[in-house]
């Protein structure tokens, strides 16, 4: 890998980042409504729209306004809420690095099920063991997360059984314990659809590794099954699992959205889909552009990770 | 065909999306009652002779709301894939057919929204265009649309230079002749596919956006939304959230089951 | 399960409710439940809806009312009851025209900040009010308000524009609360996250999208309040979440109460619902100036084709009263007992018929879809009205989609309002030519005048006659349809004491609350 390929890369990266912050802006522009109705609501009085006509401005034409919120973006001027009347990239930065956590926990769960569980199944190919993962696997990615969300909520979240906190968001310094608690059910909810949809694609791509020419000369030379599977098996089947989990980061960052609605946890989820009901247009535009720019950025790690683990892929 | 229903998941699949048929076509037909029909007198009943699957908050039978729903719900996702295929087909046909800078200008407005997770996409489309099962529709399709002209795309560029294409242009074939006798039959199955799993993909996109109160809108019977009017209800009827979320976990299954199992019948990889 | 009255009315349902008001003995500063208060503790509150601002001169959110009322003192509060109080102000009087006011302040009251408050502070607020960039709601109930002077440190005189016996009722709105002249020397913006009131709380820090944690302001001028030491609202977007969360014991206190979940809260272990009768309304906008309401006989067929008792049952299970398209309830001071339309599908047929629709009429309704109540009360209008001919087609759209095409502007679509504290701000901000929401276009010249002659009067006899012209001129006209008035449902877990509902639901008495746990 080389530097020249890495700026390609961040370059591109860029040119993704523009293409979205235009699509955006103009969906933005044509939203349909008078943007103060929109922001003030149903019970606002006619002297209270007229005096945020006035505040709002909205009376240059579009490619000025274009340049000066991108060129603010980039300079780090991201606006100011028009609904919360707060900084956007304040209220943007916090909610990031909430969202980042439940995204991570969820991408760890991920990770240390759904590998070994996909490894299992190609491992046990045939058996009761690949049915029920496969099962699995399937109901899985059939079940939308509001669905999931709404399940755990009932049976772990009640006043009867439940031992887990029903949503909110406890920062570090609650405490450790109290901050996990509340990490549990979202992350849980992500993770269902993901693990379900990543273990299948490790089994099959393993059944593929495992009967190559490759893992059979490695048996041939007499090396112990767990040795094969380990060291050469596994190995050659983690490249391919990478991929797929960076594919489903999209997913991720989508799901965010309605799981963090029904857990009430403060992400950037929440504040897109409050954003979008209030017509928060700096919100909206800055978030969408944070979280294309988290994809894009993700998309080029993970396409770093896949060079290291797999000899194979080499990028000029 | 016939491989499709010996294979074990092409045949869970068959038998499911043949229910799921049953009930899109006919559920109208078959439902017991007027889906829309008020009974004061039995809101939030659970399972009885008079009503199969019980009754939710204004009284109105479950069986009939889940009956009339499958056609809202499964044209739903039928729809907005079909869209998406027919615009992202299009535009990756002709991306990778005329190649050059129109190929890589196309890619890089492709590579673009990609980078927006789908379900924002969607929403973002659907606030514009005002909410509505129709409008959710169109978005789900636009949204769609990208990586679907992606997949044309590279399925194009692999068989662009297989002999028959270039038997053809040999011949003298027109560019259009070549592009839709040629290249097109042949990119036709990894495009099926693909869309028979994102069918799926767009009955529970179709269903969030119900939930978020951004699809389709009451009275109607679409499962997300009866979901959505039911969460409340659920302490006091269960079957209320339960079995449209059965219904919509059922359908997406069928179409996944099915995707996959023309996946492996199709990729010569696949066969194993 | 204490509180046992509570869930026994909840039992009768709709029956009782018309009879049983809450218990109104309750005043300022006399503890509804026995025991001494303790003090101490932190009480935790779950509420659906954002708290966006803390801007006490604009807010308008269900949370955010909560809010100001801790960090917030005005000159006036209102009751339960329905009247106002003494709160910055300790007394006050009119001349004999009820056009001129003196207000005598409370002595010794500092701001957050510790800055002593004045009569300026007071004259500065309602300035600022006034002044149409502040976009204050309360400045239409202001509106007569012509001058206001600080005649000493502790007394405010207020002259007015024209005769108008409710001041002090006005001066007690949600967005009259008394901020320092100082801070409104400032940007205004500077209110949106930085609360400095004279209220029972003081702000300590505020994440709109999770959590306001208040403290005690020891300087509190209602002497040993309030018992608390901290309050913390918690944000739950999602219903069955909050409700969870709630029944789990992680919260104290919620709110709101869906009607769907009052019940099983009512009766949960350790939970007690608090019900209180209001005047909030879904009402059925018929725009009077286009075909077909503009006769009179389509708006009356349509106001019998309403099951209101039904209406009740169904929607708000039991947790509301049926109306009769007046928009004044029983908690207001000069209701008239006007008696609701009865269910007649076929009297509706035929006045339809009438009207030129023999063949009934095929109209579509639009709803937003939120909150929730409003499709549900169409989608129930719809079936009911079947019968009498009307083929309603319920449109439900999101909320912003329905600002954008609807709201203001559509023929026939419902509305959802909150109860108002007098007579006059309920007719003046709907049905006159000239309300703020004059949505269904009916102006009236006669129920103009009459609305009009109330303000000015003082005698109460005289008054309550003039308003019962106006009331049963809007139950011959039907301006829009009005099926039941919606209680206020709210929630604390038994240990709480006197966690109160409102009617206006902009009051809460948070000072009174004490925690009675060891």
């Amino acid at each position: 890998m080389s530097a020249a390929y890495l700026l390609r890369r961040l370059a591109a990266i860029l040119i993704v980042l523009l293409i979205v912050s235009l699509t955006v802006f103009s969906i933005t522009q044509i939203l349909p409504g008078n943007a103060a109705v929109m922001i003030l609501g149903e019970y606002a009085t006619p002297a209270q729209l007229q005096a945020l006509e006035l505040k709002l401005g909205l009376d240059q034409p579009w490619y000025i306004q274009y340049w000066r919120w991108f060129s603010g973006m980039l300079s780090g001027d991201w606006g100011v809420s028009m609904r919360l009347s707060q900084p956007v990239a304040a209220l943007i930065g916090e909610a990031f690095w909430r969202s980042a956590a439940l995204a991570l926990a969820s991408l760890a769960t991920v990770t240390l099920i759904a590998i070994p569980l996909g490894i299992l199944a190609a491992l046990k190919r045939g058996t009761i063991v690949d049915l029920v993962i496969g099962l699995f696997a399937y109901v899985g990615t059939a079940v939308p997360e509001f669905v999931t969300a709404t399940l755990l909520l009932v049976f772990l979240a009640g006043p009867d059984r439940g031992f887990l906190p029903a949503g909110g968001f406890a920062p570090l310094s609650e405490g450790i314990g109290a901050a996990l608690s509340h990490v549990v059910l979202p992350a849980a909810t992500l993770s269902l659809i993901l693990t379900a949809h990543i273990a299948r694609q490790v089994r099959s791509e393993m059944s593929d590794v495992l009967s190559s020419d490759y893992i059979r000369a490695a048996r041939l030379k007499g090396l112990s099954e767990r040795s094969v599977v380990l060291r050469h098996a596994l190995r050659n089947a983690m490249a391919p699992a990478v991929a797929v989990i960076s594919l489903d980061i999209g997913y991720l960052l989508g799901g965010i959205l309605v799981v963090e609605e029904v857990f009430a946890w403060p992400g950037l989820g929440r504040l897109i889909i409050y954003a979008l009901q209030n017509r928060d247009l700096p919100v909206i535009q800055a978030a969408t552009l944070v979280l294309a720019f988290t994809y894009a950025l993700s998309n080029l790690v993970s396409d770093i990770v896949i060079a290291r683990l797999d000899p194979r892929v080499r990028y000029a | 065909m016939r491989e499709l229903l010996r294979h074990p998941t092409g045949l869970a699949g068959a038998v499911l999306l043949a229910i799921i048929a049953v009930m899109t076509i006919f559920g109208p037909l078959i439902a017991p009652y007027d889906p829309q029909q008020f009974h004061p007198l039995s809101r939030l009943q659970g399972p009885s002779v008079a009503y199969w699957l019980g009754t939710d908050q204004f009284g109105r039978d479950i069986l009939s709301r889940i009956l009339t729903g499958a056609r809202s719900t499964i044209l739903f996702g039928l729809g907005a894939t079909m869209a998406g295929v027919a615009a992202g087909g299009a535009i990756g046909l002709i991306a990778g057919a005329i190649g050059g800078a129109v190929d890589s200008l196309i890619m890089r407005l492709l590579d673009g929204l990609l980078a927006v997770p789908d379900l924002l996409f969607t929403l973002l489309i659907v606030t514009v265009l005002g909410g509505g099962s129709g409008h959710a529709m169109l978005a789900v399709a636009i949204a769609f649309m990208p990586g679907l002209a992606r997949i044309a795309r590279s399925t194009v560029l692999s068989v662009r230079t297989r002999e028959f294409v270039l038997a053809a242009q040999a011949r003298g074939e027109s560019p259009a002749y070549v592009i839709a006798c040629e290249i097109m039959p042949n990119t036709i199955a990894p495009i099926i596919v693909e869309a028979t799993i994102r069918v799926s993909f767009a009955i529970m996109l179709g269903a969030t956006l119900g939930f978020l109160g951004l699809g389709a809108q009451p009275p109607s019977t679409e499962w997300g939304l009866m979901i959505a009017e039911a969460r409340q209800y659920m302490f006091r009827n269960p079957i209320c959230v339960a079995a449209p979320g059965v219904a919509i976990a059922l359908a997406a299954l069928g179409f996944n089951l099915l995707g996959d199992a023309l996946r492996d019948l199709t990729d010569p990889r696949g066969r194993r | 399960m204490t509180q046992l009255p509570i869930t026994r009315r909840s039992a009768l349902a709709g029956l009782a409710a018309a009879t049983a008001l809450p218990d109104l003995s309750y005043a300022q500063g006399a503890p509804k439940t026995g025991g001494t208060p303790k003090s101490g503790g932190t009480l935790k509150i779950s509420h659906p809806t954002r708290v966006a601002s803390l801007n006490v001169l604009q807010i308008s959110g269900p949370a955010e009312y909560l809010a100001v009322d801790m960090l917030y003192s005005g000159l006036t509060r209102m009751g339960p009851d329905m009247r106002a109080q003494p709160d910055l102000a300790l007394e006050w009087s009119a001349d004999a025209d009820a056009k001129s006011f003196i207000f005598k302040l409370r002595p010794n009251v500092s701001f957050h900040d510790g800055k002593p408050f004045t009569a300026e502070d007071v004259v500065a607020t309602i300035k600022t009010i006034q002044d149409p960039k502040s976009a204050s709601p309360a400045r239409t109930v202001l509106s007569m308000i012509g001058d206001v002077a600080a005649v000493d440190p502790l007394t405010v005189k207020f002259t007015l524009n024209s005769s108008y016996a409710d001041l002090p009722i006005s001066l007690a709105h949600a967005n009259a609360r008394i901020v320092s002249a100082e801070t409104l020397k400032g940007p205004l913006t500077a209110l949106d996250t930085k609360a400095n009131g004279t209220g029972p709380f003081k702000q300590e820090s505020f994440d709109s999208a999770r959590m306001l944690k208040l403290v005690k302001n020891p300087a509190y001028h209602q002497p040993g309040k309030p018992h608390l030491d901290a309050v913390e609202m918690h944000l739950f977007p999602d219903l069955a979440a909050e409700t969870q969360n709630y029944l789990s014991g992680a919260v104290d206190a919620m709110l709101e109460v869906q009607q769907a979940d009052f019940k099983r809260i009512s009766t949960a272990p350790g939970s007690v619902g608090v019900r209180t009768p209001s005047g909030r309304f879904v009402n059925v906008v018929m725009r009077q100036d286009q075909k077909p309401f503009d006769d009179v006989r389509v708006r009356r067929a349509m106001a019998m084709a309403v099951d209101r008792p039904t209406l009740v049952d169904i929607i708000l299970e039991g947790y509301g009263r049926p109306a009769g398209d007046n928009v004044i309830s029983p908690g207001y001071r000069y209701l008239l007992e006007t008696t609701a339309p009865k269910y007649d599908p076929t009297a509706a047929k035929k006045l339809l018929a009438e009207a030129g629709y023999p063949n009934g009429l095929k109209i579509p309704l639009i709803c937003s879809n939120r909150p929730a109540i409003r499709s549900q009360v169409g989608i129930a209008i719809k079936e009911m009205a079947k019968p009498a001919g009307f083929d309603i087609d319920v449109q439900t759209m999101p909320h912003d989609t329905y600002l954008a095409n609807v709201w203001m502007k559509g023929q026939f679509y419902i509305g959802y309002w909150g109860m108002q504290s007098t007579e006059d701000q309920a007719f003046t901000l709907l049905f006159t030519t000239d309300a703020a929401f004059a949505d269904t276009a009916w102006n009236s010249k006669e129920f103009d005048a009459l609305v009009a002659k109330g303000r000015a009067t003082i005698d109460d006899a005289e008054r309550r006659k003039i308003y019962a012209e106006a009331q049963a001129l809007m139950v011959r006209d039907v301006p829009s349809i009005i099926p039941f008035f919606q209680d206020v449902l709210t929630a604390n877990r038994s240990y709480v004491k006197n966690w109160v509902g409102h009617p206006l639901a902009r009051y809460f008495f948070v000072e009174n609350v004490w925690l009675d746990k060891a």
